[in-house]
């Protein structure tokens, strides 16, 4: 009996470990999405302010909306079509019959991501073969002329949706269809219906409750798809699921937690519905063979009224949601604008959109490389980007970009000669800079001793297990260039190899506690690590959060870097896009994106006016020091490099060092 | 009787070149009680299909009222079906279900309620009205797959065998009770059913079918006493068929012996098939018997004994009231009236011997009961 009591208390103990495991990063996620500070690891006090924040963000008001909308059209869509396909199995011989469920399985069991890939794949290829035929239709007659372009969008992540819901629906109708009485059908023709007032008046209630259930799965699959979005959404699309991966790549905002939240309860709210439903229906079958209660009911009034009105309520939420994420989204003339994570002040966007009444599709992507794919794919349908340096040397070169008519970007004028004429573009002809900017390293002060000014501190086995190191090999291996006094555009084997040996050499010492990127703002914000090589913006966002954080420019130097926006050649709105570029350029807005980004603007009058600017804003003085950190003076300046394009063998060389570092 | 409503012309069925219905012809009268007797495969549910309209025949015609349907649609006929199942909707109650084909024709509410009472009252369903479907018995979802039919006033009224799936009691009762509403209603019913019993309580016409064809038409006294061939000899009741050829007329010589019948019309000397009901057969001191046998089984059956009865090697089912014991020596005795004399035919000499007969064959004819339940429902 003992023995019997204790195992019980076992059970229960294991019980709650296995669902403190599952649960608790959802818990942690749900409270710190009501955290008052800006980090995620420390709390600072409850505030509804992200909750607050998210409704202003247009970002993911927008997203919201093509989630919702790609989620109903394609669960009405794929309901429709799932149903009657269900129906046609199920007056199909068994072979048959078994032969193609089997088939519509394999869908759901098949990885997202290939299912992704393949029609990503299959709509380029369409699309390529469409133009072949656009052109043609249009060579030969001019009544109608077709479009030629065509590019992944909202219609193609909605035919991926649709396609990806359908098995779910069939698999979800076809039991009930089963269960069903096949001389059904017969005995209400035989009443006087015909075949389609059958189906409406007597299949369609019978198989009422698969539908429902079926529509729900396809639903909350809907919602919760990212791989496969991801790949047909194409460039200018997005849902949430990809706005919250693609704010995470720049760094963990609030917002996040906050977004998740909501989602997890949306998703939790229809999983408990589909639930209750189900053990409803059990509970109704159950009772109707086992006892014959006399006193059945039908459910009374007020339950059917308060039912009705729960529906209702439901619908009118649902409405008001379209209602008011729609309005963010819907626009009519349009420019494409595809930049970073967290890299503008989004009331920039509301207020160019009410000037010039052109609607701003502005989405975002995690790197250049990513971006690079991106375009290369010929899926994107980008007016204006906003690459780093390197990169648009890489894309001058591969003729891929749009020259700019500077006529139609008179603030031009307003950058400062220092931003102009640089490597990537010394003939200024296809770019305008948008915000520039200092690689260093941060470190925390307390668990340094005295300063660092060397790139040194990134190796030294002093701080083992201390160091944050930078995850993307250009930047790492240009700390330890830098280090050895090399330039960090050496195209020397030796050299590169050099590096790498450094590089190494502090990996196997156990210098770096971790290669990280996002993660490097918890690790320092929370005095995780002592050390880390960063951003120069990213670093005062840090600092809101852990004042014992201080940012350095090695006295070796480093790599400056210029963003700069440019306009792709297969842009189809280039006068938008100028537009856009000039409006961004302006002074006031290069003044209020600063404040925002924490970036340095290459406006000659902005950089002027931030003091000014700042004092107004805030009513205390600008802190030279930290502007000097988002602003380096042009002694520090003088000390860096900006990236050029590196020819393919070095490439390969950083690619198969990287490789062998082994993260 | 009455005049002719429903006929059936020529009528062939095949399924993937399997001919199920072989050019079948057949009248029906107004208000007249017709079954379709047969094994399971013998073609009586797609017979009723067709008249239902929803199965389209392969050849030959269904008329109605002298109109021909074959192209109706079962909803434009004047036509109701109770299915097999009773195929009641499980998402309406005990009224919604009446009251489906009214609301369909776009019946005014009033009248649908009045004819729904109506029809629940001679179902004996009152008070039953908001019941759902799944929570009445067998016999309770039969009468409201029968009032769902009735009440929309059809002219016709197919009934695919109702009762399969009733009780032996519950059966009983409803068979008088669908007689009783039959003839209450005044309207014809087409009855499909492999029970003979059932056929010949209830019917007024008893169509016999078998691979596809129809063998016997007659009334149930027609097709027991005088059965056209071998198959439906011993599909109505119990026979014991013997070959035998026919002298004269009159005289019929079996077992090396002649005996006196009442049949004629035969060829001298024909070979013919001899059926004798068990119950036309009496037991007598071997003395006075026309032949003689050896006991080799008795069941007592409540009513009377079967007694098994060895005669020359073929054996013969005898029902009596007397006990014989198992391994006496019994004369048996004939009356001419006894003897039923058919004509030979393709079922000769596959039926008729109680040579496997045992304790277990009425189990046996139960299970073949089931196996036809379970091949009707994949009809």
């Amino acid at each position: 009996m003992s023995k019997r009591t204790s195992n019980r208390f076992g059970d229960s103990l294991l019980m709650g470990l296995v669902f403190l495991f599952l649960y608790a990063p959802i818990f942690i996620l749900i409270i710190f999405s009501f955290n008052a500070g800006t980090s995620s690891s420390v709390w600072r006090g409850f505030s509804l302010h992200w909750y607050n924040e998210l409704l202003h963000n247009r970002l993911i008001l927008t997203s919201v909306y093509t989630t919702l909308m790609v989620s109903l059209l394609a669960t009405l869509i794929a309901t429709v079509a799932g149903t009657f396909a269900a129906i046609g199995f199920y007056s199909m011989r068994r072979s048959r019959r078994d032969t193609l469920m089997t088939v519509n399985n394999i869908p759901m069991m098949n990885a997202d991501i290939v299912t992704g890939v393949s029609l990503c794949l299959l709509f380029v290829v369409f699309f390529n073969g469409w133009e072949h035929f656009a052109v043609w239709i249009n060579s030969v007659q001019s009544a109608v002329t077709l479009p030629t372009r065509l590019s992944l969008g909202f219609g193609t992540m909605l035919i991926a949706h649709v396609c990806f819901n359908i098995p779910y629906v069939i698999l979800a109708v076809g039991p009930k269809l089963r269960q069903m009485d096949r001389n059904l059908i017969d005995a209400a023709q035989d009443l006087g219906c015909t075949w389609m007032q059958a189906f409406w008046k007597v299949v369609i209630p019978e198989i009422k409750p698969g539908i429902v259930s079926g529509a729900l799965t396809a639903f909350t699959m809907s919602v919760d798809d990212f791989i496969i979005s991801y790949f047909t959404a194409g460039s200018s699309t997005s849902t949430l699921a990809m706005t919250i991966y693609g704010m995470t790549k720049k760094r963990v905002s609030p917002q996040i937690n906050a977004v998740s939240t909501l989602l997890f309860v949306t998703v939790l709210v229809l999983l408990a519905i589909i639930n209750i439903r189900e053990s409803h229906q059990e509970k109704r079958a159950v009772r109707g063979t086992v006892s014959r209660p006399k006193a059945f009911k039908k459910p009374g009034r007020a339950v059917i009224i308060l039912r009705r009105v729960a529906a209702g309520a439901l619908a009118c939420v649902l409405a008001v949601v379209l209602i008011v994420t729609g309005k963010a989204a819907n626009a009519r003339p349009v420019v494409n604008v595809c930049s970073w994570g967290e890299y503008i002040d989004e009331d920039l966007i509301a207020e160019f959109e009410e000037t010039t009444g052109i609607a701003v599709n502005y989405q975002t992507v995690e790197s250049n490389e990513a971006l690079y794919s991106l375009i290369e794919m010929g899926g994107a349908d980008f007016d204006v980007i906003v690459p780093s340096d390197y990169m648009i040397a890489r894309l001058i070169d591969e003729g891929l970009l749009a020259e700019l008519d500077y006529g139609n970007i008179p603030n031009y004028e307003l950058i400062d000669a220092a931003y102009k004429g640089l490597n990537y573009d010394p003939d200024n002809k296809y770019t305008v800079p948008y915000a520039w900017g200092t690689l260093g390293i941060i470190y925390n002060t307390t668990m340094v001793d005295g300063e660092i000014t060397s790139w040194d501190a990134m190796f030294d086995p002093q701080y083992a297990g201390q160091v944050l190191m930078i995850n993307n090999s250009r930047d790492a291996l240009a700390a330890a260039l830098l280090d050895l006094g090399y330039s960090i555009n050496t195209t020397d084997e030796t050299e590169l190899r050099a590096a790498f040996g450094r590089l190494r050499e502090a990996k196997d010492a156990g210098v770096y506690q971790a290669f990280v990127m996002d993660q490097v703002f918890q690790k320092m914000e929370g005095g995780n690590a002592a050390i880390a090589m960063y951003y120069a913006g990213d670093y005062l966002t840090m600092l809101e959060n852990n004042e014992d954080l201080a940012f350095v420019v090695p006295d070796e130097g480093s790599n400056w870097f210029v963003d700069a926006m440019c306009v792709l050649k297969t842009a189809q709105h280039k006068q938008e896009a100028e537009a856009w570029i000039n409006f961004i350029a302006s002074t006031t807005s290069s003044l209020a994106n600063m404040d925002y980004i924490w970036y340095a603007s290459p406006n000659g009058e902005a950089l002027e006016q931030y003091g000014d600017y700042y004092f107004e804003l805030y009513e205390e003085e600008l802190d030279e020091e930290l502007f000097a950190i988002m602003a380096p003076p042009v002694e520090v300046l003088d000390r860096c490099e900006i990236y050029e394009n590196l020819p393919v063998d070095t490439l390969a060389l950083y690619n198969d060092l990287w490789n062998q570092l082994g993260i | 009787m009455s005049k002719e409503l429903i006929r059936l012309h020529d009528l062939c069925m095949a399924f993937d070149d399997e001919l199920v219905l072989d050019h079948i012809n057949l009248y029906i009268n107004d208000s007249e009680f017709l079954t379709l007797l047969g094994p399971s495969g013998c073609g009586k549910t797609t017979t009723l299909r067709i008249i239902g309209g929803f199965t389209t025949p392969t050849g030959g015609d269904v008329t109605f009222d002298g109109v021909r349907i074959n192209d109706v649609p079962p909803h434009k006929r004047q036509i109701n079906t109770v299915f097999q199942k009773y195929a009641l909707f499980p998402h309406l109650d005990v009224f919604e279900n009446v009251a489906f084909g009214l609301r369909i024709a776009k019946i005014p509410a009033p009248e649908i309620e009045q004819r729904v009472m109506e029809m629940l009252e001679v179902v004996s369903l009152k008070g039953f009205e908001r019941r759902r479907v799944d929570q009445l018995s067998g016999g309770q979802q039969q009468r409201v797959a029968i009032a769902r039919a009735l009440v929309n006033r059809p002219k016709v009224l197919l009934l695919d065998e109702p009762l399969g799936a009733l009780d032996l009691r519950l059966r009983k009762d409803m068979q008088i009770e669908l007689k009783r509403i039959q003839q209450q209603m005044g309207i014809t019913f087409i009855y499909v059913t492999h029970d003979q019993e059932e056929a010949l309580t209830m019917s007024d016409t008893v169509v016999v079918m078998d691979k596809g064809r129809i063998q016997q038409i007659g009334t149930p006294e027609d097709i027991y006493n005088e059965p056209k061939n071998a198959f439906v000899a011993d599909f109505i009741g119990e026979s014991n068929i013997l070959n035998g050829t026919m002298v004269r007329d009159g005289v019929v010589r079996m077992y090396r012996r002649e005996f006196p019948c009442v049949d004629g019309g035969f060829a001298p000397n024909e070979p013919v098939d001899v059926v004798i009901r068990p119950e036309d057969i009496d037991i007598v001191p071997v003395e006075q018997g026309q032949l003689v046998g050896t006991v080799t089984n008795v069941t007592f059956k409540g009513m009377q004994y079967d007694i098994i009865v060895d005669l020359g090697g073929f054996k013969w089912l005898i029902q009596t009231t007397d006990h014989s014991p198992v391994g006496a020596q019994v004369g048996v005795k004939i009356d001419p009236d006894g003897f039923h004399i058919m004509k030979k035919s393709e079922y000769s000499g596959l039926f008729g011997d109680y040579s496997s007969y045992s304790e277990e064959y009425e189990e046996l004819a139960d299970v073949s009961a089931l196996e036809e339940e379970e091949s009707g429902d994949e009809e």
